[in-house]
């Protein structure tokens, strides 16, 4: 068998060209290895070979994302190869979103098998896991020796189309996919099993792990509060009397979008609540407790804050998809900014 | 090891013949250390350097190793060492050296 091509990426640091100063280095193609593509290379062993490195400086690619992407793309075609690996990146935040956004622009859009790898706390590895395989590495370049070994495991794997086996298996980031399978024994005792090794402060693993969410900053303080335009959004379900968008009382499908001009207060008789889960008798009764329109209304008059926006978001919290609630948000996120408005507040129930 | 400190040794490894050459490491942690003597033995071990694939195989020695602080003088020795000697884990570090001396 004739060895399989491989074209490698990696950033302008460990292309020796340089460090912060060089990156802004614009995609280039070499032949043959470059940097940790000897390593990487050596233990391909006969399977594979490395026979084009793209080069690309970190700034440069999170900066010009799309033409980055699309040059990148076009040098990789052109060498027509049978696997892709991107890094590894191990902590460096701009080289793990270019080493994933490449790794899944060469998997999606030329269909060519792709790997990546970077340390698990990498902002490329929360953005990219879902979409490709992410193998874990240590969090500096120190770790490379371990890296290694791992990355090309995995990647002699996907050339051979050998069945990928689980994260834990093949040292990869979880990617949110299920898969069924025989366990030996039946859920009752797996469950009773960890719950005695639980208590006796034994490890174990869990069947059922929690996802992991992101962490938003928040934005700086507004500096003047008494000029700002300020915003109301809801998961707390108030909409008019009626809910006119028929949202769900749990995993809302969608966000309502309610116009309070003219509203100094919200009463029982013009508002109620949509959400499910929790007694609805006093938000019901005054929903000004879940969205605090007379409030604002006062704090409006008396100065202490520009003015309340015209149109306030709700949707429904309950059992709702931080998935969808992100969705919603980067939806009417734009409405908001458009509309002027300088700061928002969210309330929930 | 940096970039440019891999530049220098490369350069001075083309200079004069290996067995000429002695490096002196300084790093504060066994780690390091390690990383800094495969660097000039058996090449940048992160790939990112002109020493990557580069095996110059030359000897090192950590400043804090006995075969560097008996050579020296003492009295100089305990004036720019012997604080770093006291409060860096020796025992570790030597260990990481042989390792990398093999």
């Amino acid at each position: 068998m004739s060895k399989k091509k491989v074209v490698h990426y990696i950033n302008q640091f460990f292309a020796g060209i340089g460090g912060e100063e060089k990156a802004d280095h614009k995609p280039e193609v070499r032949e043959g290895v470059v940097g940790p593509g000897i390593g990487l290379n050596a233990a391909l062993g006969d399977n594979a070979e490395i026979i084009a490195t793209v080069i690309c400086g970190d700034t440069y690619f999170n900066e010009h994302l799309e033409e980055a992407e699309a040059a990148v793309l076009e040098m990789v075609e052109k060498y027509n190869p049978d696997l892709f690996i991107a890094g590894p990146a191990f902590n460096a935040g701009r080289y793990g979103v270019a080493a994933g956004a490449v790794t899944k622009a060469v998997s999606e859009k030329l269909g060519i098998p792709a790997v990546t790898a970077m340390y698990v706390e990498n902002p490329g590895a929360d953005m990219y896991k879902s979409d490709v395989y992410i193998v874990k590495t240590g969090n500096s370049a120190a770790t490379m020796g371990q890296a290694i070994p791992a990355l090309t495991s995995l990647a002699l794997k996907l050339l051979k189309g050998e069945e990928i086996g689980t994260p834990d298996e093949d040292n990869y980031m979880e990617r949110g996919i299920r898969v069924n399978y025989f366990a030996e024994e039946r859920g009752s005792k797996r469950a009773v099993d960890m719950l005695i090794k639980k208590l006796k402060g034994e490890e174990f693993v869990t069947e059922y792990p929690m996802p992991a969410f992101d962490r938003v900053f928040p934005n700086p303080a507004v500096k003047d509060i008494t000029k700002a335009k300020i915003g109301l959004v809801t998961s707390g379900g108030i909409v008019p009397k009626g809910n006119p968008d028929k949202i769900e009382s749990s995993s809302a499908s969608k966000y309502g979008r309610y116009d309070i001009s003219g509203f100094d207060v919200l009463t029982s008789e013009t508002h109620e609540t949509a959400h499910g889960g929790y007694d609805p008798v006093y938000a019901n009764a005054d929903p000004n407790r879940v969205l605090p329109v007379d409030v604002l209304r006062d704090l409006e008059k008396e100065g202490k804050i520009g003015s309340l926006h015209n149109i306030y978001y709700a949707t429904v919290g309950n059992g709702t998809a931080v998935a969808s609630a992100k969705k919603y948000a980067e939806a009417f996120a734009k409405e908001l900014v458009a509309d002027g408005v300088d700061a928002v507040i969210t309330t929930s129930t | 090891m940096d970039l440019e400190n891999q530049q220098r040794v490369k350069d001075i490894a083309e200079k004069y013949p290996a067995e000429d050459i002695v490096v002196i490491l300084g790093g504060a942690e066994a780690q390091s250390a390690k990383l800094m003597g495969d660097t000039v033995t058996t090449g940048d071990p992160t790939f990112a350097g002109p020493l990557a694939g580069v095996q110059l195989g030359l000897t090192a020695y950590h400043a804090v190793e006995p075969q560097f602080k008996d050579a020296v003088d003492e009295d100089v020795y305990d004036d720019q060492i012997g604080m770093m000697e006291m409060v860096l884990d020796v025992d570790e570090i030597i260990a990481a050296m042989n390792e990398v001396r093999g």
